[in-house]
């Protein structure tokens, strides 16, 4: 089963270098229309067993061109009492392999809730559980690690 | 937000979708295109038949269900 390996960082906890990009089905249609394809850009991401949902900074979002393909219902700190509608982009996402040989974590179709603040807080969107729900994790306290196995 | 008038047709057409719990509709204005088992497979038919237009992706369930984030972090304008 291929995994990563990381340590944990001392503000932060577990947190993973990723590369978003447009998904594979925008992908396939932006070729066909002949337009160009925006570059996939490196992020790093929060893997919060707290986020039910992947979030990802607007930043990004706009860096990649994206409109909105969903709509979810959201309920953060922020929110109080009430959830909000809140749009949702459709991406793909990797994460390497804690070896060459590793096989990356690869999502190439996924929905992400856009919200705000997070590349204030020192990343950029947060792993949530419809993607761990895919994995293993492992919280070594003890080694100051973490593992992800999909 | 956008998707306003696709998010109301899902509202509107909710009872007779209601038999599909769980998976995912596509919806383009007014319209249902098709109820599809995987959300992989309603994006990737709804860049094929609307390529750029907008279009809505939706999980299907009666009771809408809520996306709870523990962090700190709002909900955002368009990225437009």
């Amino acid at each position: 089963m291929p995994y990563f390996n990381l340590q944990l960082t001392p503000n932060q906890g577990l947190v993973a270098n990723a590369i978003i990009a447009v998904s594979h089905a925008r992908r396939v249609a932006l070729t066909a229309l002949q337009q160009p394809v925006p570059n996939a850009i490196s992020v790093r991401l929060l893997v919060d067993t707290g986020a039910s949902h992947t979030c990802i900074d607007p930043s990004v979002l706009q860096s990649l061109g994206l409109t909105p393909t969903g709509i979810a219902t959201v309920n953060t700190p922020t929110t109080g009492t009430q959830p909000q509608n809140q749009d949702q982009y459709d991406i793909s996402l990797l994460i390497p392999g804690s070896h060459p040989t590793h096989f990356p974590l690869v999502v190439p179709n996924i929905p992400v809730i856009c919200a705000q603040f997070l590349q204030a807080q020192g990343f950029h969107g947060l792993l949530g559980r419809d993607v761990l729900s895919r994995c293993i994790l492992i919280y070594n306290g003890p080694a100051g690690m973490f593992t992800v196995a999909y | 937000m956008a998707l306003e008038k696709e998010l109301a047709t899902y509202k509107s057409k909710l009872p007779e979708l209601k038999d599909s719990e769980g998976k995912f509709v596509l919806i383009h204005g007014d319209q249902v295109v098709d109820v599809y088992t995987s959300y992989e497979d309603a994006i990737k038919e709804g860049y094929a038949k609307f390529k750029l237009e907008p279009f809505l992706v939706k999980q299907i369930h009666c009771v809408e269900q809520v996306q709870f984030i523990s962090r700190f972090a709002d909900p955002c304008i368009p990225v437009r």
